[in-house]
């Protein structure tokens, strides 16, 4: 039997069909030549799990979302309903680096398994599909501690209550956009904290010039 | 970095911007429509309509824990229902703080870090779970919204006096 082709799961192409002294004109042209600028992200293909305790910010959440056009917004309780999930999502993925979630937005303060224990079952995971996602961690504590302990833990965004659209979006674009690379040590494992490439102001204690440091490969 | 510690980096491929399509995978930075975001900002405006009913019915089940709370002795039951208590200013503090009830969610972050730093004592709990009851009660009954002016000044003294006085 003919395999079948599965459909891309996103346009490519825009096609486009002109019709000049009565004869017509089929063009096709990658997207990638429109300017980004021009098209604001489409996240249709996205799925982003909530995990959020109260029933009335989670609900604006959700709509907020969906707002924002994402295709599925799927939302849990509680940090130990989320991890059920994630792991039944995981599983029928049947694949070790692919889950459905692509984002998780959680709340830190939840009764029964709260964020911290939620991000620290994620990061500890021993599935990559789950210990890699990208977490937003939305807090009601507006103290730098909670920020400074949810980075440290492996969080890659904080958005601090109250929240707005542009917050929001904002974060979400950041993880979309802004991709760290992930750090593993003995005491840590999650995105780089590091943000910033800051130059060096000290002193210059290299006798070498960077660019002359030859490098030895053993490949 | 200090001889035997080691640190292992993993660049992963940029997934997310895949999914949405070819005409992303640059570097630029993307965007969301502003007028989704807006559209995102009404959905906050609608639910600070309903903002005072959700405030009243917490404090209503709030009152509720507390009578049952009050004078109970110290066990596991204790513990639990002052965790409920925990939760739900927690709850009032960002419905409050969302909805500019400034005043409300000052008391609800008071109340909520009061029970989550101390130990139970009764004799303090009580007048001081007490004093923040009355003052969030008081707020919402004379539509106290900020958390600056006379009349909040005089309620976050009162609630200050007797976290002074018995913590």
């Amino acid at each position: 039997m003919p395999k079948r082709l599965k459909k891309p799961r996103f346009p490519v192409y825009i096609r486009t069909s002109i019709v000049q002294n009565g004869r017509r004109t089929n063009n096709r042209y990658p997207l990638s030549i429109f300017k980004k600028k021009d098209l604001p992200y489409d996240l249709s293909n996205f799925t982003i799990l909530i995990v959020e305790d109260s029933e009335h910010m989670q609900n604006l959440m959700a709509s907020m979302l969906k707002v924002f056009g994402v295709g599925e917004i799927l939302a849990c309780a509680n940090g130990t309903e989320a991890q059920d999930l994630l792991t039944v999502l995981q599983a029928s993925k049947k694949s070790k680096y692919l889950t459905s979630v692509d984002i998780v937005l959680m709340d830190w303060l939840m009764p029964k398994g709260n964020g911290e224990q939620l991000l620290d079952w994620i990061r500890k995971s021993e599935k990559d599909a789950i210990r890699f996602l990208p977490v937003i961690v939305v807090s009601g504590y507006t103290t730098e501690y909670i920020a400074a302990k949810a980075r440290d833990m492996g969080a890659n965004e904080t958005l601090v209550k109250p929240i707005s659209g542009t917050n929001l979006a904002g974060r979400i674009c950041s993880v979309i956009d802004h991709p760290r690379p992930f750090i593993k040590s003995s005491d840590f494992f999650g995105p780089d904290r590091r943000r910033h490439n800051v130059a060096y102001e000290g002193r210059e204690r290299r006798s070498t010039p960077a660019e002359e440091v030859k490098v030895k490969s053993n490949g | 970095m200090a001889d035997g510690i080691k640190a292992e980096m993993y660049k992963i491929a940029n997934r997310l911007k895949a999914r949405m399509g070819a005409r992303y995978k640059d570097q630029e930075e993307g965007f969301l429509a502003p007028d989704v975001i807006e559209e995102a900002d009404k959905l906050i405006t609608q639910l600070c309509e309903i903002c005072p009913d959700v405030i009243a019915k917490h404090l209503e089940n709030l009152s509720a824990l507390w009578d049952k709370m009050r004078d109970m002795p110290n066990s596991a039951e204790r513990t639990e229902t002052a965790e409920k208590i925990f939760t739900l200013s927690h709850e009032i503090k960002d419905m409050g703080s969302m909805c500019g009830y400034g005043l409300i969610a000052y008391f609800a972050e008071s109340l909520r870090d009061y029970i989550d730093r101390t130990d139970l004592n009764l004799k303090a709990q009580v007048v001081i779970i007490q004093a923040h009851l009355d003052a969030m009660q008081m707020c919402h009954r004379k539509g106290f919204r900020t958390d600056a002016g006379p009349e909040a000044e005089e309620l976050k003294k009162m609630v200050k006096m007797a976290i002074d006085k018995y913590h």
